[in-house]
């Protein structure tokens, strides 16, 4: 079996999806498409999760949503996905006490196109592995990861990556000769 | 639906400069209504700089906590206290914290002096400044030296800048702790100019 997951200067797949925001009764589901990801002007982080109710996921969605503003201010939208439904999605929000207070969209892939397009299917179950993708405002994967079912990530290293993207020493101070001008 | 908005970002700033709850000051309140980027950007430094791989948090803290008194910011030591304490910081510390604070503001003036002046005499004269918490202090010698360098860049000592960057070489310090330690000084003070 040969996973080409889709890596550095790929663009990301244009997709369609709904997703779970809320436990709102009447506001709980919304239909999340690249295309207006797009044209919000921002970048777009997004992890995935092999099973909902399993056990490292909760402890590490947890954590994406402690950080939740911290990628507001680094202008990134935070996206949460699996293969599960949308209604999966949402009894495991209401069944556990540290996923209902989310900030961030579940996004259900339930046909699992967009974790093929993406190259993280695990062969066997085609449950997703636990990759991050960050894609810039063109819509352009910068940095891709991908760890086995069993590892969770550490979300500081995903915003330690998004400064080093983002990073934008534009002080005259640091201009060096030869320099045409400052880059902005 | 994807909308934002900077007003946590500003309450998300005060806490981990250890002001949580407080009421948001009138010069950041500003920027959080303007939903000014330049806010996001402070809240990344401030945290990016107070988790300086280098620093550990008892460091970072107290750094903090010099950089407050420094800048004469009595609710910012307060909350840079608290968080220090809370990180194993004895009140032994925070006293030499205070101290060294104190001696670098008459060090970095007199010596800023001797410095512009370049005079024979005012260079070999004895000092006649008293500096005995410098022979052994509690937060070690190490730390104290980082402290002194951090409050002479701030207060813009040359000789002082110097001379301490080079005794913490010869301890055996990490140019980029000795970086992550005066970017921290130079990002609290800036945070500092909108309290």
């Amino acid at each position: 079996m040969k996973n080409a997951v889709l890596s550095v200067g790929a663009e990301f797949p244009a997709f369609t999806k709904k997703a779970v925001v809320s436990i709102e009764k009447g506001k709980e589901f919304y239909e999340i498409s690249s295309e207006e990801i797009k044209a919000s002007g921002k970048w777009m982080v997004m992890f995935w999760w092999p099973k909902d109710f399993t056990f490292v996921c909760p402890t590490e969605i947890a954590e994406f949503n402690k950080h939740y503003q911290d990628f507001a201010d680094r202008d990134a939208i935070l996206i949460g996905a699996s293969t599960d439904s949308e209604f999966v999605h949402l009894a495991w929000r209401n069944n556990h006490d540290d996923l209902r207070g989310l900030q961030f969209p579940m996004l259900a892939d339930t046909s699992k196109s967009l974790a093929q397009e993406l190259g993280i299917l695990e062969a066997e179950e085609k449950i997703a592995y636990r990759a991050t993708f960050v894609v810039d405002p063109q819509g352009t994967v910068r940095w891709t990861s991908v760890y086995d079912l069993s590892v969770g990530r550490n979300v500081k290293e995903v915003l330690r990556v998004m400064d080093a993207l983002q990073s934008d020493e534009l002080c005259p101070c640091n201009w060096q000769k030869g320099e045409a001008t400052l880059k902005a | 639906m994807f909308a934002t908005n900077t007003q946590d970002t500003a309450l998300q700033l005060l806490q981990v400069v250890g002001l949580p709850g407080t009421e948001v000051p009138a010069k950041l309140a500003a920027l959080a209504a303007a939903d000014a980027r330049y806010l996001k950007d402070l809240k990344i430094n401030v945290s990016n700089a107070l988790d300086a791989a280098t620093l550990p948090k008892k460091d970072a803290y107290l750094i903090g906590l010099s950089v407050a008194i420094n800048e004469k910011l009595p609710a910012l030591q307060g909350g840079f206290e608290q968080l220090a304490l809370a990180a194993g910081a004895t009140d032994k510390e925070i006293a030499d914290i205070v101290s060294c604070t104190s001696l670098m503001n008459a060090n970095n003036v007199y010596y800023r002096f001797r410095h512009f002046v370049e005079k024979e005499f005012y260079t070999t004269a004895p000092a006649g400044i008293r500096m005995s918490i410098m022979a052994n202090p509690v937060i070690g010698k190490e730390l104290f030296e980082l402290v002194s360098l951090v409050i002479s860049a701030l207060n813009g000592c040359q000789m002082c800048v110097t001379s301490h960057e080079e005794a913490l070489l010869k301890h055996g310090t990490e140019q980029q702790r000795i970086l992550d330690a005066v970017r921290l000084g130079a990002v609290i003070k800036s945070l500092g100019v909108l309290l």
